[in-house]
């Protein structure tokens, strides 16, 4: 058992009049693909920007790694941690290989030389990606799965053994939702990353993430395997909706609301 | 209500009437007072003072007050917009631009009064400002951008020609201040019936602004007739408006504070908040005159009371920014469809430099003479280029620092409409400037440069403190420059209004000159702009990365503070040196950009070096303008310069999202 990629301890995020998140204790594992799951206003993406230090919590500690979050440099932790928002913002004007380059800033920082690693960097982020055919198009032209593609790229190109990805597949259709998610598996398991994901969608947590941590109103319901998810009381106490499992020919167990 | 506002607002009543009785009793023992009705006839000197002058004025600034709250309130509820008011709408500013063209062109249309000039000044301006937010879907920031800008070009306009026809308008100088002065009850009557007929409007309007609150899709969906409420609102809150403008003048911000301090004190509902806020409007109006009474009573000093509500209103703006939701539908704030992007910028940029010394060398040899234009031999070309070419030096290095600045803010808040302008540093750098002529006897050109750099820095500092909260969205930084630029403006007119031989210096200066330039100057506008490139140079990552967004570059490991003051810093300092120069309004700093990115220069900082060659360009081009076109006197060069841009700003927002 290797040591935990992030431990929480007694998290709690407050605005003016809610709590998002109510006393989190938890650890995340390392190497793996970890879904954060939930009904809207869980928490989960909360809980998600405060890892990526995109957010500060009321109360509570949270280590990555080993170190409390405040501890680390800004660019030392983009070294180690990528993070997707939710939504991708415009990229007026950007060429795709510029867009990846982007990722080595916390490599090269504001004044240092884009070096031949630096582009060797981009060039194999790309290709991981399957990019590489329209390095050269602009970002904005691209349709909306081939445009992840590219910010997973960018991530690639930071050489972050971790990944924060903030529902990457919401906004596209299943074939791409596919797509994204195999490429998100392959990263991790090929390549020895850890990604945490906020994800919707059930069946795909269960099909593609090999780990699972369930909020609800701000506090943990449940944390474990997949097989463990798939149960109808289980995700019942999660979504507060009866849920039925049916089994696949293959063994595989896919949720429908009873 | 609370219980906070029927504590407050009895205080406020009875803090009006006491000051409006202080003045009063000054003038006029109670035991003189003339009876009801008054008449002319059996009056003394001192009782028709009090019967036609403090009386109908007490009770215009509780009318004038309510008919601008419940014009905020009305704007506030059908463009969901906390910040919109006829001020930051550029209403008030459309009225005023009419009444001084009228004034010049046609005195004839002021036969029939002022009503039917200023409502059709404040009406172009709303619909022109209207036109441009519905392309945006009515977007709060920028619309607020929008108005501000509309605003500002119809003062500078306004300015100009007042400046043009100085001795004969003071009158209308003091009138842009929103002077309150009466000599009889017409007004009083005049006004009383529009608000009136306003409150019927509006109480007839609360529920479809209600059904509004939800957003126009949703208003459709409960079939609401959107163009039509959108359209009644928008013109009785602009009829309210103009009729306050053509009776007092330019009253700023009552509108902005009514509907917000109703909100403050309890108010909810769209009901609640059309009726508290005129209500507030009239007790903030009254009081402000009470206190200018007062004053003027002390002093003897008359200051106009719209010069003292724009005072208050900065700060409230700047106050009620961090409550402004962002609601904001994105994309919505962003310009038209993609621009091209060029293979090889570099080429561009080889010709635009060529071309800027092609231009520079050109117009030192060419001028015009008494009876045509002559082309200058070598001899007089000699002679003539230690005068001329100062001036074109420091002109394109105005221009480039201008636009350079433009550049960096428009990146750093990911919006086209960013620039200097709207920053709020140019409005600083003019207070700099009158506190300096008004603090040091008889200034030469060094004190002035250090108080206007010392005006746009404190400008900046003020809104910095924005920009170092990481939760403040970029657009809400402009914001808070807008605010500063009111502000600024509210001050300048206070000091228009004295009609002291320093006001006529800052007013020529508000227009921009370079005709005073020295080989010094010129020097030192040259280092700071080539300091200022040299900067952009540095920060190219930055600038590359920042219009992501704050959570991609944050993700990056971007020091997003440390950037985001370090560039607004620089824009400042540029701003504030070219404005010494250029005055406070030219518009480079938003064209030079503009026409870079349309040009195809994408990348930071081909865009930011682009934009600086495109500035010079603009500004060369625009004093060369400046000279020629009134020889043999000089026209001010910002004002050309702002002649050329705001019509290209029109446009440019009028464009649709390809």
């Amino acid at each position: 058992m290797t040591a935990a990629l992030f431990s929480i301890e007694g998290l709690s995020l407050d605005v003016p009049g809610r709590r998002l998140l109510d006393g989190l204790t938890l650890a995340l594992p390392a190497g793996q693909m970890v879904a954060l799951i939930g009904h809207n206003g869980s928490g989960k993406s909360t809980l998600l920007k405060v890892l990526a230090r995109q957010v500060a919590a009321t109360a509570g500690r949270v280590a990555f790694n080993g170190r409390a979050l405040a501890d680390w440099q800004a660019r030392d932790y983009a070294r180690a941690l990528a993070f997707l928002p939710q939504t991708t913002p415009p990229a007026e004007g950007m060429l795709v290989r510029e867009l990846v380059a982007l990722g080595r800033y916390p490599w090269h920082g504001a004044l240092g030389r884009f070096g031949p690693e630096d582009h060797a960097a981009v060039e194999a982020a790309m290709a991981e990606c399957g990019v590489a055919a329209f390095a050269d198009r602009l970002v904005d032209t691209l349709s909306g799965g081939e445009r992840q593609r590219v910010w997973l790229a960018m991530m690639v190109a930071q050489q972050a053994q971790t990944l924060l990805l903030d529902e990457p597949i919401s906004a596209l259709d299943i074939a791409h939702q596919v797509e994204v998610l195999s490429l998100v598996r392959r990263m991790c398991h090929a390549q020895g990353r850890s990604a945490v994901i906020v994800l919707h969608e059930v069946n795909m947590t269960a099909r593609f993430c090999d780990h699972v941590v369930a909020l609800r109103g701000g506090r943990l319901v449940m944390q474990g395997t997949t097989a463990a998810l798939m149960r109808p009381e289980v995700l019942a106490e999660i979504y507060g909706l009866p849920m039925q499992v049916l089994r696949r020919e293959n063994g595989e167990a896919v949720a429908v609301p009873a | 209500m609370s219980r906070t506002a029927r504590i407050i607002l009895p205080l406020a009543a009875a803090l009006a009437l006491a000051l409006w009785l202080a003045a009063a009793r000054q003038l006029l023992p109670w035991a003189d007072w003339p009876g009801w009705p008054l008449d002319p006839q059996a009056m003394d000197l001192h009782q028709i003072l009090l019967g036609f002058g403090l009386m109908p004025r007490g009770v215009i600034a509780l009318v004038a007050g309510a008919a601008l709250g419940l014009s905020g309130a009305i704007l506030q509820a059908v463009l969901r917009n906390p910040v919109a008011d006829p001020t930051t709408l550029g209403i008030s500013a459309g009225a005023q631009l009419a009444l001084v063209l009228a004034t010049i062109f046609a005195p004839a249309m002021l036969d029939q009064g002022r009503w039917p000039v200023a409502m059709a000044g404040a009406g172009a301006a709303a619909a022109l400002v209207m036109a441009i937010g519905a392309r945006r879907a009515f977007a709060p920031v920028t619309m607020v951008i929008a108005g501000m800008l509309v605003g500002m070009t119809a003062s500078a306009v306004a300015t100009a020609i007042t400046l043009a026809r100085g001795e004969y308008l003071l009158s209308l100088v003091i009138w842009n201040g929103g002077a309150l002065v009466q000599q009889d009850w017409a007004g009083t009557r005049a006004l009383a019936l529009v608000l009136v007929l306003g409150a019927l409007g509006a109480a007839a309007l609360a529920r479809p602004l209600r059904v509004l609150s939800l957003g126009a899709e949703g208003a459709r969906g409960l079939g609401l007739n959107i163009a039509l409420v959108r359209g009644a609102a928008v013109a009785l809150a602009v009829a309210l408006a103009g009729a306050v403008s053509a009776e007092l003048g330019l009253i700023g911000f009552v509108g902005l504070a009514g509907p917000a301090l109703a909100r403050t004190l309890g108010a909810r509902n769209m009901a609640q908040v059309l009726a508290l806020a005129p209500l507030i409007g009239a007790l903030i109006l009254s009081v402000c005159d009470g206190v200018v009474l007062a004053l003027a009573g002390a002093g003897g000093e008359m200051f106009p009371t719209g010069a003292v509500t724009g005072l208050i209103g900065g700060p409230l703006l700047i106050w009620l920014l961090p409550r402004l939701r962002g609601s904001t539908p994105p994309g919505t704030e962003a310009a038209e469809g993609p621009a091209p992007r060029l293979a090889r910028p570099g080429r561009v940029l080889v010709a635009l430099a060529l071309v800027v010394a092609a231009m520079a060398l050109l117009l030192v040899w060419i001028g015009r003479v008494p009876g045509g234009w002559a082309v200058l031999d070598w001899d007089s070309f000699r002679a003539f280029l230690p005068l001329r070419l100062p001036r074109l030096v420091a002109a394109g290095a105005a221009g480039a620092a201008l636009a350079m600045a433009g550049a960096i803010l428009q990146r750093l808040t990911a919006n086209p409409l960013a620039s200097p302008e709207v920053l709020g540093v140019s409005g600083g750098a003019a207070i700099g400037y009158a506190a300096t002529l008004f603090a040091v006897t008889a200034p030469g050109q060094g004190p002035l440069t250090l108080g206007t750099m010392a005006g746009a820095a404190l400008a900046l500092a003020l809104v910095a403190t924005y920009a170092r909260r990481r939760d403040m969205p970029a657009e809400r930084v402009l914001l808070a420059g807008i605010a500063v630029s009111a502000m600024a403006a509210a001050v300048l007119s206070a000091i228009m209004a004295t009609g002291s031989p320093q006001s006529w210096q800052v007013l020529a200066w508000l227009s921009g000159s370079s005709s005073t330039v020295g080989p010094a100057q010129a020097a030192v506008l040259s280092a700071i702009a080539g300091a200022v490139a040299a900067a952009a140079w540095l920060g190219r990552r930055w600038l590359a990365t920042l219009p992501l967004g704050p959570e991609v570059a944050a993700g990056l490991g971007l020091p997003l503070v440390r950037a985001r003051l370090a560039l607004i810093l620089v824009a400042g300092l540029a701003t504030g040196a070219a404005s010494v120069l250029v005055g406070p309004l030219s518009f480079t700093g938003l064209m030079a950009p503009h026409l870079a990115r349309r040009l195809g220069l994408a990348r930071a900082w081909d865009h930011v070096l682009g934009a600086a060659l495109i500035g010079a360009l603009l500004m060369i081009a625009a004093d060369f303008g400046a000279r020629m076109a009134g020889f043999p006197y000089e026209l001010p060069l910002g004002l050309f310069a702002s002649l050329l841009g705001a019509p290209w700003l029109i446009w440019l927002m009028m464009r649709t999202r390809r």
